[in-house]
């Protein structure tokens, strides 16, 4: 056994520098909403939503700078017209009452020799023909298709009856075909054997003074007739009075993105004060104030909507969007308010507060430093959760008529216009429809990746 | 410790049993779902109405379904005043005089009349009978009257019987309900005393309001006269089977009815009442009835599916009625001439509207009206005042300047709540701020309210509409008559009054003819209403079903002549 002596470097007494740490921090910490919003990042459905959120303020805030056309400017001559459709139309003389020419007799038996009597164009189709020699005829009614009349003699629609040789037409054209009947009648008004038809495919027509007021002519004084103009764009095409979509969609997502907004943050911090009241004194205070949220969950909220609006004196005629806006606030906090007391009626009892309150914390201190921000999570997807509701509750109202006055338009609104014309112009429902949905589930999804980025026990669960 | 392990085992089974177990969940859920699905479908049919066999004709059975907008809300005739309840009313009850397929008046429960500037006579016939088999007699329609004078009645409609002598003395309460002037000197025979010359009187007695009314029957209802099928007597071709409220009603010809062979048809089922108007073109689709209206957003679906479309003009006139009391600005005669030359009826009806039948309104009276020869409209023209912006906007200026005004206040447009007044309405809105800058609030409003806040005056400009209550020109003409309390605006202009008076009493027709005229150029040189459109219906019909009469006068659509063809 040599007798061997430990060898130690001299230096090996000397003080560890304290530059060196012992524990190198491989990544930089992370506070609880970076975490937060790490785990939202990796959720792509949510990402994907705030990204549709984002676009959505930018739709309704930046929109009506770029896009600036009037909400409820009519356009007569382009009703409910299509996303895309031919705007194309010819400059014709104005528009001038008829003097129809003297009739003439057919030559021969059965004939009408129907015919137009100047070129067809949608400002008017006149048609003339000729007395027929069979004398069972008394009048005449004229019919107009969009289809082609066939061999089962589809007519289509009745326009008049008449008793003259001629009929000008001046309804509802649309640049399209149209195929003209006319048959005869006989004494008692019943319909004979005796018709013609004839078809025609229109152009858009529109005069110089209309073309100079919807300044369509530019730089122009006058244009000749026979002149191309291009009507008005209406990207989204209009309405049923002619109003551009676009520009109804980008006014009306104001209205439901302020209700959808406003109305759940104001209902979520009045439930989050009254819920953090409640929790924090417990006891009988606490048993008194959650009856009363009972109460008031039970209080129907279309019948204070409406008797809001009688107190408020909203007429008729006048935006119901205050009054619904209130009813939302007093009605629907109590949710929130009960889902906060559940909360700090939990972090009351934690540990960490007691022992904060062993080292003499005062009341304010506890509350902010240590509930309110446990609480934060909730609160947020509460929020997140109410926002598509109140959206959704503002179109419902708008669309039973309870919500904005025409002509200010609401998706809600916009869509019950729409539901009458869905099988002739769909494009009228389905554009504010498709942004009620789209924003709905957006706002949804968005609640749901934030419920589970906020929820502490997922924390590094990925 | 031993099951706790099986337990875990069980709970965490291979991916194929996950698999195995969700396949039996959906069977079991498939097969609940299917058993469900036919378990309600039996007691659906078995507690369900029989609405759901309605079938559109039948041609055995001569029998046929239709729809309707609403529920009759008042079948006592001497208190009904709407265009549903008088449809019904038309087909179980008769009155003296009824309108024939041709428009002209025929012989009802009366079979001769005659009307003389003191008295109207109608003999009625013996073998006119009540649904129970009792004969209807002259005691009836005075009864009848006398209910609808009743000041505690307040038949709305009471002022049509004011031609008889002392009614509107009775009406009012001054007179008791025996000094009617109305003799029977025998059951048979109806004698009408008139307060003055009216010689269209015959052409009155169509309305509902003189439909008889047994005193016995009616009295033994205990005030619920007219409230079920069991508490109404039937003097015409159909009698109420049975009335679901709010659901169906199922009329059936009347076996005691004088003119029985008249009839064809056995059995009319009022399958649905709905305004829907969709719904009921899905009926109709469905062959589940044999009739119904279109509107502008139809008529395209209509010719695809190759339906024999029909129209006609109801005779309606739509128009902008102002406000002209006092305290308003509507007041005002050169802001009403600046709406009038600002808003075009021709683009309301050809591009807003969009329905066949509609004309651009240009007068009070329709075109069906007959003037002394030919029509009214086409021996006197109304003025027509074309649409000039800048014309408008000085109109508007001069207002301004009258009124002492800095800036035009909003205005409210009181209109109806349905689908078309709310686009005319938003067409009115929109015109008006694009064109002259005003700002209108619309206040819809569903008719019986509409009506009560004309009443009170409680708008500026209002969406209305009147219909002819009796064929003659006197119907729209009185309207605007300072004394007419239908006249909601409260128009008031000796003029107006002088013409309405010359109209009543002139002897020859030429000369009241005249005084129309000036009634219609006056209202346009008063812009006292801006007429907007003479509405006209477009509707289809099931292609077995013949004789179906619609009318401007009395009930429509009337099926009284109808029948199924093979």
């Amino acid at each position: 056994m040599a007798d061997v002596s430990p060898t130690l470097p001299v230096d090996a007494f000397a003080p560890l520098d304290t530059a060196q740490s012992a524990e190198q921090l491989t990544r930089p910490s992370l506070s609880y909403w970076q975490d937060a919003w790490r785990r939202l990042q990796a959720n792509k459905r949510a990402m994907a939503s705030l990204g549709i959120v984002m676009a959505l303020l930018l739709f309704t805030l930046a929109g009506p700078l770029v896009w600036q056309v009037d909400p409820t400017a009519l356009d007569p001559d382009q009703i409910s017209i299509a996303p895309g459709a031919d705007r194309s139309a010819m400059v014709v003389d104005e528009y001038q009452p008829w003097v129809p020419p003297a009739p003439s007799r057919a030559t021969s038996p059965g004939s009408l020799n129907l015919a137009f009597a100047e070129s067809p164009t949608t400002q008017s189709v006149r048609l003339v023909w000729q007395t027929p020699i069979d004398t069972n005829v008394f009048g005449y009614r004229i019919y107009r298709n969009i289809f082609p009349v066939g061999a089962e003699r589809n007519f289509g629609l009745p326009l008049t009856e008449t008793g003259n040789p001629f009929f000008e037409d001046r309804l509802d054209l649309k640049p399209s075909a149209y195929y003209y009947t006319v048959i005869g009648l006989n004494e008692f008004g019943e319909e004979t054997d005796l018709f013609a038809t004839i078809s025609t495919t229109l152009v858009r027509a529109i005069t110089v003074p209309e073309a100079r007021l919807k300044g369509l002519l530019g730089t122009l004084e006058s244009a000749a007739t026979g002149t191309e103009l291009e009507l008005k764009s209406h990207p989204l095409g209009t309405d049923y009075l002619g109003r551009d979509m676009l520009s109804r969609l980008m006014y009306g997502a104001r209205v439901s993105l302020f209700i959808g907004f406003f109305a759940p943050l104001l209902y979520v911090l009045v439930g989050v004060i009254y819920g953090s009241i409640a929790g924090f004194l417990g006891g009988s205070v606490d048993q008194l104030m959650m009856r009363f949220a009972d109460f008031v969950v039970a209080l129907p909220f279309l019948l204070f909507m409406i008797l809001f609006k009688v107190v408020f004196g909203i007429g008729p005629g006048e935006s119901g969007i205050m009054p619904m806006l209130i009813a939302m606030v007093v009605l629907l906090w109590p949710g929130t308010a009960r889902l906060v007391r559940g909360q700090i009626l939990q972090i009351r009892e934690e540990a960490y507060v007691s022992a904060s309150r062993l080292l003499g914390a005062p009341t304010g201190y506890l509350i902010f430093r240590h509930m309110v921000p446990n609480t934060l999570g909730v609160i947020l997807v509460t929020v997140t959760f109410a926002v598509p509701s109140a959206i959704f509750t503002e179109a419902f109202l708008s669309f039973i008529g309870m919500g904005v006055a025409p002509p200010t338009p609401s998706w809600g609104a916009m869509c019950n216009e729409g539901i009458k014309t869905m099988l002739t112009h769909p494009h009228e429902i389905i554009f504010p429809a498709a942004l009620i949905s789209i924003t709905v589930l957006a706002f949804n999804l968005l609640g749901d990746g934030l419920r589970d980025a906020l929820d502490a026990r997922m924390r590094n669960q990925d | 410790m031993h099951e706790t392990i099986t337990e875990t085992h069980s709970t965490a089974p291979s991916n194929k049993a996950v698999f195995s177990q969700l396949r039996r969940y959906f069977l079991y859920a498939f097969i609940a779902v299917g058993v469900l699905m036919f378990v309600l479908d039996y007691l659906a049919s078995s507690v369900g109405s029989d609405t759901q066999e309605a079938r559109a004709v039948d041609f055995e059975t001569q029998s046929i379904a239709i729809a309707i907008a609403e529920e009759p809300p008042q079948l006592n005739s001497s208190l009904a005043t709407d265009a549903v309840s008088g449809m019904v009313l038309g087909h179980i009850m008769e009155g003296l005089l009824r309108m024939g397929v041709d428009d002209q008046l025929e012989a009802g429960i009366a079979e001769r009349w005659e009307v003389t500037p003191e008295t109207a006579t109608f003999w009625l016939r013996k073998d006119a009978r009540w649904s129970d088999g009792e004969p209807i007699t002259a005691k009836d329609f005075l009864f009848a009257w006398q209910t609808a004078l009743d000041p505690d009645n307040a038949s709305e409609y009471a002022f049509l019987l004011y031609a008889i002598k002392n009614a509107e003395a009775i009406n009012q309460g001054n007179l008791p309900l025996t000094d009617l002037g109305v003799r029977i000197p025998d059951p048979h025979t109806l004698v009408v005393e008139l307060e003055r010359p009216v010689p269209f009187f015959d052409k009155m007695v169509v309305f509902p309001t003189f439909l008889p009314i047994r005193q016995d029957f009616y009295e033994a209802t205990g005030g619920r006269f007219g409230a079920d099928a069991k508490d109404l007597l039937y003097s015409g071709p159909f009698v109420m089977a049975s009335w679901v409220h709010g659901s169906s009603l199922l009329l059936q010809k009347n076996p005691y009815y004088w003119d029985k062979d008249r009839i064809r048809l056995n059995e009319i089922n009022v399958a649905y009442i709905t305004s829907d108007v969709n719904a009921r073109i899905n009926f109709f689709k469905d062959e589940r009835i044999a009739f119904t209206g279109l509107q502008a957003e139809n008529l395209i679906d209509a010719m695809r599916q190759k339906w024999p479309i029909k129209r006609y003009q109801d005779g309606t006139v739509f128009f902008l009625e102002f406000n002209h009391r006092e305290d308003r600005l509507s007041e005002n005669l050169n802001f009403r001439r600046a709406l009038q030359s600002v808003l075009d009826m021709e683009e309301l009806v050809y591009k807003v509207t969009k329905l066949p039948g509609y004309r651009p309104g240009e007068s009070l009276f329709p075109t069906f009206l007959m003037g002394v020869e030919k029509s009214f409209r086409q021996e006197y023209p109304a003025t027509k005042i074309p649409v000039d912006y800048a014309q408008a906007r000085a109109y508007l200026a001069q207002a301004k300047e009258e009124l002492g005004l800095a800036e035009w206040p909003e205005f409210v447009l009181l209109c109806g709540d349905n689908p078309i007044s709310n686009i005319q309405s938003e067409w009115v809105q929109g015109a008006l701020k694009k064109h002259l800058g005003l700002t209108l609030k619309i206040d819809k409003q569903i008719f019986k309210q509409r009506l009560a806040k004309m009443t009170a005056g409680d708008f500026d400009l209002v969406l209305a509409g009147w219909g002819p209550d009796y064929n003659d020109p006197l119907t729209f003409g009185d309207l605007f008559a300072s004394w007419n309390l239908n006249n909601r605006g409260r128009y008031a202009s000796p003029e107006m009054d002088r013409l309405i008076a010359v109209a009543q009493n002139a002897s020859t027709p030429q000369s009241r003819m005249e005084a129309f005229a000036g009634i219609q150029q006056l209202i346009i040189d008063d812009a006292v209403i801006l007429p907007m459109y003479e509405r006209g219906l477009t509707y289809v019909l099931h292609p077995k079903l013949k004789g179906v009469k619609r009318r401007v006068i009395g009930a429509d659509t009337d099926f009284t002549n109808a029948y199924v063809e093979r």
